[in-house]
């Protein structure tokens, strides 16, 4: 099958020549960095329409480059899109540091279509102060790093403090359980106006990736490991008492809104729009509110994930393609180390952010522990310019909540939930154990292919 | 439009008389209507989208006029996502397409229909068989193939020739240009003959001149079909500035607010409109049996 | 006023005929391959062979680089796992017996049956209707033709947040209307039993421009002499319609048909960009699991192309049949 192998060998050959040629002649001293003149291919560049996180990138690549002279940086716009991938990977024509989501390593490790960097890793003190949990995202079972965490975000209550007020709420002492939540709601679906006061997705797997927030947060879980094997979690009591909350706001408060199967971006907008009380979200959808739907920071409150108990974790990374030489490995961590996880940058780039209007002082990301997580948070509170005490009881929650991971096969198992709440959610007669049970018996066929 | 005269359904005698008239007129304006709310009010509701703020458009309820009026988000739109730069390109994209399906399709259509080669029977039918298969599973494979052209071994990716040559493939396009000739009568193809005319000046001479009006369909197929896709420009011309119009709109949508990705819809879909209502007369006249002769 | 010239007279009623006629050609050709038809009597030399295919090169190497070596790989596909990565491996028919053990399997195929026969009872008749409506009026009849075909058109993401506005069990617009008529709600793509049928609304307004105009060129090659016959024989409107537009008609309607068969089966943005497949997996199709396959749960194109393959296989079986069964027409 020639797949682009005639490419990549040549692409090799090159890059092995040239390391062997510059080996020959460098110092014997062996740098962390690139042994030798080296073109590397990234992604993660922002398109031209975000003119300021554009010129930001470049002017990164610009001062790497200028750092690290034998590292030439080739930016590449786009992130990570399911559609493109495995085209560009057939035809050999994807970057060599690429941007995930924290849901994508699993798979492409499984499938053995990303690099294993662990032997490398040492050289990089920089990255040894990242969270071991975070790191584990990016490894396989036997221990085996292939890919890097630079921002990580846990899901929260996201309200609307201007609704708050209105309804006769205290901005300042969100809901803490979900009794709480359903009270609220309540109170501002009262307002009228085609106001909500809850808001849950059913739609594009987003529904079963809240129904897994909602089991964490009542201390449950999804799927759990039954001896060598894993088990669906959640056709129990407190999946049942997730069905009932929602049931209950839905159809008895009617708090929830007549329009359901929502996905992603529908409560952002709504939200945007002043028409939604609360919804359950990470730290970033802060910024996209602002930008994109041009809502107020000033308007936007988060507070922990209702009930204090767990809650489900996400973020982003780079991993690095499969076939890669050592300079290239070496260069591409060089590359992440300076641009995404340098607390020595920090102020650097917030006093850039500030000036620039974006958000400095959000309580995440955070991948830090010990004194790199020191520096960033000194960092942030020097130039903070948003209302942090907005975010105060996400903030401080955020070191004693559990923060827990996808289920594995996450996406499967979303989309068999995503029928879970959209039958809560527009059927008023729903029947919890029937539901419960057949999500129960696909999602244990789902886990049973887990290695 | 029928010619006075030429007879349909319904007499022009029935309408021009009092009962018959009054039935015609209320039809007609109950078509004009349905037909306007149904077809016209999504692009009405478009164009006024993109005047409107981004609160007032995330509303649930969409109001018919903006309670404020935002003429600058069409020039934002214009300057930041670099419209005019797109419409080159694509229209670039859009011509080539264009130009290759028209010589290479017309080619095929022309000795399947009239030259009638031998198993030429067999060309057709493995030509007609491509319209059964979904494109989605074929991503992959169909973007190898342009990764690593079979036999020459060439990449085309970021090239023009990446759109181009693909959009040949076209089973529709194909099959109505065969059809169409397949009713010229050989006559006219054997009068030619025997005046002297080789294949190809009879293809010059005497069946493009009848087919103006299929040329016509085909061509605004081909132009509308490129001008649409976005998946594919996507991955073949990864390159943001050799993008097309709506890869970069999917592109750049992501970073701006909604009324700026409005605004930039409606530029995307004007060229179409155009070339439709340009071509639309040659279409359906040409479609309408060139009945028309006044 | 230009005169009736031979051209014109050729090119006048080609169009038309060109698609009245297709359904016997398509018969022809596809039920009885490699057999040639010729018209004329000329012998076919080596020469003319050549010639012919000098003609069809660019346009056969085209497809056979971009679309027959696709689908052969494809299908290879189909009997491999592959990362892309290393060399693909083969399985022989284990990603078919994969597909066939997915739960989704069956209630795929039956809701793209299902979605199939919805939209020939209501997308089938709907464009041919218009088409006979707009033949009938004499005025405006430039500005109605391009309404008909805007829809098609217009970019699906402003279609997708139109309609989801519209099926708004609240403050949507359909539901809006009917409490203001006083008459019962829906759920429309909210509701197991109305989703299917709210898509197939979708899509026959964003497809029948292109149906329309083809019907309209149809029925502007009836004779009028036909009609006037009808009349005279005391022929009332809904019989001259019966007796003389839609036998003209027939061997449109019969390719029509078919091509429109295979098109709904494979039916895909509607329930991808409004229900996601739900609710409850009722708007699943067979093409939004084949994508699912590829992209979103599985990222295995084994399985996606093994659907791919036997959707074909479906299809192709399909138009063999029918058209067999409808060579006599006519």
């Amino acid at each position: 099958m020639k797949t682009g192998t005639t490419s990549k060998a040549l692409g090799l050959a090159l890059t092995a020549s040239i390391a062997l040629l510059s080996a020959a002649c460098s110092s014997k001293e062996k740098t962390p960095e690139a042994t030798g003149p080296v073109t590397l291919i990234v992604n993660g560049q922002p398109p031209a329409s975000a003119a300021e996180d554009r010129q930001n990138f470049d002017d990164d690549v610009k001062a790497f480059e200028t750092k690290y002279p034998n590292i030439n940086i080739e930016p590449r716009e786009g992130f990570m899109d399911p559609k493109t991938f495995p085209a560009k990977l057939a035809g050999g024509q994807l970057e060599d540091v690429f941007y995930v989501y924290f849901t994508d390593p699993a798979g492409l490790i499984a499938r053995r279509q990303v690099m294993d960097v662990s032997t490398y890793l040492k050289d990089y003190p920089t990255l040894a102060d990242i969270r071991p949990d975070l790191l584990k995202v990016f490894s396989d079972s036997a221990g085996k790093v292939y890919g890097v965490p630079t921002a990580n975000y846990s899901m929260g209550l996201l309200y609307n403090r201007k609704l708050f007020t209105q309804a006769g709420l205290d901005p300042n002492s969100p809901p803490k359980t979900w009794d709480d939540v359903r009270a609220a709601a309540k109170k501002i679906s009262t307002l009228g106006n085609g106001v909500v006061g809850y808001g849950d997705y059913s739609k594009s797997n987003t529904g079963g990736w809240h129904f897994t927030q909602w089991m964490y947060s009542l201390g449950g879980d999804v799927a759990a490991k039954d001896g060598d094997t894993w088990k669906a979690a959640f056709n129990n009591d407190q999946g049942k008492q997730v069905l009932q909350y929602l049931h209950d706001m839905r159809f008895t408060d009617n708090s929830m809104g007549s329009r359901q199967l929502l996905e992603w971006a529908d409560l952002l907008t709504m939200m945007g729009a002043g028409k939604l009380g609360m919804y359950l979200a990470a730290p970033d959808n802060v910024p996209l509110l602002v930008k994109q739907f041009k809502g107020t920071y000033a308007d936007y409150g988060l507070a922990p994930a209702p009930g204090g108990i767990a809650t489900l974790g996400g973020g982003e990374g780079y991993m690095f393609k499969p076939g890669l030489s050592e300079a290239k490995v070496r260069a591409g961590l060089t590359w992440i180390a300076w641009k995404y996880n340098n607390p020595d940058r920090s102020d650097e780039k917030n006093q850039k952010a500030k000036a620039a209007d974006s958000p400095v002082g959000l309580p995440e990301p955070m991948i830090w522990t010990g004194s790199s997580a020191q520096k960033v948070k000194d960092s942030a509170v020097k130039f903070a310019n948003v209302p942090v005490e907005n975010y105060q009881s996400f903030a401080q929650a955020a070191g004693t909540i559990q923060v827990k991971v996808e289920p594995p096969n996450a996406q499967q198992i979303y989309a068999v939930l995503d029928n879970v709440m959209q039958a809560v959610l527009t059927k008023q007669d729903a029947n919890f154990d029937a539901l419960l049970k057949s999500a129960e018996t696909q999602v244990n066929t789902i886990l049973a292919s887990v290695k | 439009m029928t010619i006075a005269g030429a007879r349909t359904l319904v007499s022009a005698r029935d309408i021009g008389k009092g009962r018959g008239r009054a039935i015609y007129l209320i039809v007609l304006i109950a078509t004009m209507v349905l037909f306007s709310l149904a077809f016209i009010f999504p692009l009405y509701w478009m164009v006024i989208g993109a005047f409107k703020d981004s609160a007032e458009l995330s509303q649930p309820t969409p109001t018919l006029v903006p309670e404020q009026w935002h003429p600058e988000t069409y020039r934002t739109a214009w300057q930041t996502m670099q419209i005019a730069h797109f419409f080159l390109v694509t229209l670039g994209y859009a011509a080539g397409a264009w130009l290759f399906q028209i010589i290479f399709d017309v080619g095929v259509a022309y000795a399947l229909s009239k030259l009638r080669p031998m198993f030429g029977n067999v060309v057709l039918a493995l030509i007609l068989a491509t319209l059964m298969v979904p494109s989605a599973a074929m991503l992959v494979p169909n973007y190898l193939a342009v990764v690593d052209v079979p036999l020459l071994h060439i990449n085309l990716i970021n090239t023009p020739f990446a759109i181009w040559l693909p959009a040949v493939a076209n089973a529709f396009n194909i099959y109505l240009l065969k059809r169409f000739f397949d009713q010229i009568p050989n006559d006219l193809l054997d009068s030619a003959a025997i005046d002297g005319a080789g294949r190809a000046r009879a293809l010059w001479h005497v069946v493009l001149p009848i087919s103006r009006p299929v040329l016509a369909v085909v061509s605004i197929f081909a132009i509308i079909g490129v001008w649409k896709d976005f998946l594919w420009p996507l991955l073949v011309e990864p390159d943001p500035s050799k993008n097309t119009i709506s890869t970069a709109l999917s592109r750049l949508g992501t970073e701006v607010p909604r009324e700026e990705l409005m605004a930039g819809l409606v530029f995307a879909s004007i060229p179409m409109i155009v070339i439709f209502l340009v071509f639309q007369r040659s279409i359906l006249n040409g479609l309408t049996a060139g009945g028309i002769k006044g | 006023m230009r005169h009736d010239t031979r051209e014109g007279k050729a090119g006048s009623h080609t169009m038309a005929a060109v698609l009245t006629g297709s359904a016997a050609e398509l018969t022809e050709t596809l039920a009885s391959p490699g057999r040639p038809r010729g018209r004329s009597r000329r012998q076919r030399t080596i020469a003319d062979n050549l010639a012919a295919y000098l003609f069809m090169a660019g346009g056969i190497a085209c497809f056979a680089a971009f679309s027959w070596y696709p689908i052969v790989r494809g299908i290879f596909l189909s009997f491999q796992q592959t990362n892309f990565v290393t060399d693909p491996e083969w399985v022989g028919f284990a990603n078919f017996q994969a597909i066939f053990a997915d739960p989704l399997f069956w209630t795929a195929w039956r809701n793209s049956l299902y979605f199939t026969v919805l939209a020939l009872i209501f997308g089938y008749a709907v464009p041919f209707v218009a088409a006979v409506l707009l033949n009938e009026l004499r005025h405006f009849t430039g500005f109605l033709r391009v309404t008909v075909y805007l829809p098609v058109m217009l970019p699906p993401i402003v279609s997708v947040l139109l309609w989801q506005y519209f099926y708004d069990p609240g403050p949507g617009l359909f539901n809006s209307v009917l409490r203001g008529l006083g008459m019962p709600t829906s759920e429309w793509i909210q509701s197991t039993d109305t989703a299917m049928i709210s898509l197939v609304l979708v899509s026959t307004w964003a497809n029948m421009g292109a149906s329309t105009i083809i019907y309209l060129a149809g029925l502007q090659a009836i004779s009028g002499e036909l009609y006037e016959a009808a009349e005279l024989d005391g022929a009332g409107l809904w019989r001259r319609i019966r007796h003389v537009t839609i036998p003209q008609m027939r061997f449109l309607l019969v390719v029509m048909l078919l091509l429109q068969i295979i098109a709904t089966m494979q039916v895909f943005i509607e329930p991808y960009r409004l229900t996601g497949g739900g609710p409850e997996n009722a708007t699943v199709t067979v093409l939004l699991l084949i994508y699912r396959y590829a992209f979103v749960t599985n990222y295995d194109f084994g399985l996606a192309t093994a659907m791919s393959v036997l959707l074909f296989v479906v299809l192709a079986a399909f138009s063999a049949i029918y058209l067999r069964l409808t060579r006599r027409a006519d």
